[in-house]
């Protein structure tokens, strides 16, 4: 029940994303002149199993297909379909550390030895407070502490990167919001 | 030899006839100064919206993957990207060149491969 819902608020998100791009774009015709415009395409979205989406045409007997991406910073647009676990780093972490706390140890390898990805990536995150340089090798060391139990359990780790405060969950503005972006992501590659 | 020939004969009509109809069925000539070149709908013999086509995946040379559908007369592929960094999704499930899953979206349109490659 609980997945079919979580299905039908993707479902949705995706058509409140289509509609909005529909809505933003401008027509080619009408936004410079026509001249020099050949043809036209109206392709439809394709959502990949990772929840990624891409602009897929039928040309009769060809056919066309690319990722969507976002145009302001080049990555792919995608419903939230894929990432296997998040992990908030106040029950990971000690404080300040990339030392893991025992519960939240136990609670990686319980994750790691059930999830039955092929491999898995991991993403360390921070909240604004101190130094980019700082929170970058922090988020950096506490996604190995992580890799390293995903290793220890013998999963396989295809990446861990540190993002430090720069890809914020949400606007870094209350200690709820802070809280939010502590946070470990883990991507599962089936 | 006659049975041979009339066989292989009509295996080629029968390919030709499904490739007939699907070029037939849903295609027309370009016209217009405007003309919209694709869409996505399949209008062909596997008709339907192009949301539902279902991928396998594809192991690029460099060992990366890549997103593949064979949906009758089209193909398509796209590169698959990690959906939190972006980054392309290079795991060695299987040797470069391979493909993993049916990339055929369960289509019973009878697949054409390449002569040269499959002799």
């Amino acid at each position: 029940m609980t997945k079919m819902s979580g299905m039908a608020t993707r479902l949705l998100g995706g058509a409140a994303i289509v509609a909005t791009a529909l809505w933003m774009a401008p027509h080619p015709v009408q936004a410079q002149n026509s001249a020099g415009v050949s043809g036209r395409v109206q392709p439809g979205l394709w959502i990949d199993p990772d929840g990624c989406m891409h602009w897929v045409a039928d040309g009769g007997v060809e056919g066309y297909m690319e990722g969507r991406v976002n145009p302001h910073n080049g990555m792919p647009v995608c419903l939230d379909v894929n990432t296997c676990a998040v992990a908030n780093s106040d029950v990971l972490f000690h404080t300040d550390s990339a030392r893991l706390t025992h519960a939240g140890r136990a609670h990686l390898e319980q994750f790691f030895r059930s999830a039955g990805a092929f491999a898995y990536a991991i993403y360390g995150h921070t909240d604004s407070r101190a130094s980019d340089e700082y929170n970058m090798r922090l988020s950096q060391r506490r996604a190995a502490s992580v890799a390293n139990v995903a290793r220890g359990v013998g999963a396989r780790v295809a990446r861990e990167i540190g993002y430090g405060e720069r890809r914020p969950a949400a606007p870094n503005n209350s200690a709820a919001n802070m809280q939010k972006n502590r946070r470990v992501e883990i991507v599962c590659y089936r | 030899m006659k049975t041979v020939l009339k066989t292989s004969a009509l295996l080629g009509c029968v390919i030709l006839v499904s490739g007939c109809v699907e070029s037939f069925e849903g295609t027309t000539r370009a016209t217009g100064n405007v003309p919209v070149r694709a869409v996505g709908e399949d209008f062909g013999r596997d008709s339907g919206s192009l949301s539902r086509l279902q991928a396998g995946i594809y192991i690029d040379p460099d060992g990366c993957h890549i997103w593949m559908i064979d949906d009758g007369l089209e193909g398509y592929w796209s590169r698959r990207r990690d959906p939190v960094s972006g980054l392309p999704v290079c795991t060695a499930v299987a040797p470069p060149n391979s493909i993993i899953g049916d990339i055929t979206s369960g289509s019973d349109f009878p697949d054409r491969v390449p002569r040269s490659a499959n002799r």
